[in-house]
């Protein structure tokens, strides 16, 4: 455990804990983007500023990302002094520019008091931060399926070479985890498309609800050893079974009390 | 792990208290959760208290990429951190029981907790099909 100082109050924190688990411990709400539990932080989105300073340091200063930095000793954290509202709003002018059509940019750009940018803006910018989120996650699934394409301006989130990517397996954990909804999924017909492929969504062999996509449900059971029949029915249906099967049971654990 | 969750179909009336329980027991921002315990109909008249048996070798822990679900030592169930889950949905179309569930309310996946070592259900199940006792040691 070691000591160090939110706004002036002293709290404990683990030693390889990094500065922003303990800010969101203390309660002290800071904006994050591209920072999720399920992933190592990368210090992408640099709205999680902070300022940082020591004792020993001669009043000298720091601005640091808080997702990524660890926790020392006597570290003296300021997370809403002027000069990191300053810079936490210019970043958010920045992403005015760059996604302007984003709600989510939108909503945390007014919660800082910003509704225009003075930067040029892109008037047709989509909602990618480009904070890799998404490709985190999929590396973290082991899929690998997605990354960064092209250089300066042109570079995307996509497959290899920008093409459909062939290691995907459609679980959505991209979808769900980029923090401003640019990436769009669709399920229809039990079929799902995502990143320009498609996928077959497994129907519940009872009741004919779909589930997940046969690719997702072959990669678990393969990586993770759980039978493929694990897959086949519902989670509904298979409470129904479970239902059925304890019933059965307690009748036989009757007849043999008898 | 000195506690066990104790269901005992044969008490059960299929009143469906342990379901309210559950719900409002876990309700978020004034709206009740989804219920983690279905009493289910096998045979006319005869429930089932369906809910998470907090297996030894969860499939629900096996298919979870990045550790959302961990089983908490004190009381033996197998809690899920809502801040490393994705919502990708292995764990509900793995569980070979159906006892990981959507909460399309909340939009969050949800199962049961065993309510941090004081189930609610217990509490209110009217027969005591339900119980959560300590274990002879
Ligand atoms: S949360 Fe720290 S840089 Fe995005």
């Amino acid at each position: 455990m070691v000591t160090i100082y939110i706004n002036g109050k002293a709290v404990q924190a683990k030693e390889d804990e990094m500065v922003l688990t303990a800010i969101r411990r203390e309660g002290i709400n800071i904006p994050t983007l591209c920072n999720h539990d399920a992933i190592e932080p990368c210090g992408a989105c640099r709205l999680c500023m902070v300022e940082i300073t020591k004792k020993d340091w001669n009043g000298w200063k720091k601005h640091v990302t808080s997702c990524l930095y660890p926790v020392e000793p006597e570290l003296m954290v300021s997370t809403h002094t002027p000069q990191v509202l300053e810079l936490r709003r210019t970043i958010l002018e920045l992403y005015l520019a760059r996604n302007p059509n984003s709600s989510v940019i939108q909503k945390l750009a007014e919660e800082h008091g910003i509704t225009s940018t003075p930067y040029e803006i892109i008037p047709d910018g989509d909602n990618c931060i480009m904070c890799y989120a998404c490709t985190r996650i999929c590396d973290a699934l082991g899929c690998h399926a997605i990354s960064a394409v092209e250089r300066g301006h042109e570079k995307v989130i996509a497959g290899p070479l920008n093409q459909p990517p062939i290691d995907c397996i459609g679980c959505l954990s991209c979808a769900h985890i980029c923090p401003t909804n640019f990436i769009e999924w669709k399920d229809s017909d039990g079929r799902r498309s995502i990143w320009g492929r498609e996928f077959e969504l497994l129907t519940c062999k009872t009741c004919g609800k779909k589930t997940i996509t046969r690719d997702f449900a072959e990669y678990l059971s393969k990586n993770r050893d759980l039978p493929m029949s694990y897959f086949e029915t519902c989670d509904d249906c298979k409470r129904l079974d479970t239902a059925k099967t304890m019933g059965r049971l307690v009748v036989m654990a009757a007849e043999v009390a008898k | 792990m000195n506690y066990r969750f104790v269901v005992d179909p044969s008490l059960c009336t299929g009143c469906r208290t342990c379901e309210l329980a559950c719900a409002f027991s876990h309700s978020k921002n004034l709206k009740p959760g989804k219920s983690r315990i279905y009493p289910l109909s096998h045979a006319k008249d005869k429930y089932v208290p369906v809910t998470c048996l907090q297996c030894n070798d969860a499939a629900c822990v096996k298919s979870c990429f990045f550790d959302a679900l961990k089983r908490n030592e004190e009381t033996g169930a197998i809690e899920l951190n809502l801040g490393r889950c994705v919502k990708c949905r292995a764990c509900v179309a793995a569980c070979p029981f159906g006892c990981a569930l959507i909460d399309d309310i909340h939009d969050e996946i949800v199962k049961c907790d065993l309510c941090k070592g004081d189930p609610a259900c217990a509490h209110f199940c009217p027969t005591k099909a339900l119980r959560y006792t300590r274990l002879p040691i």
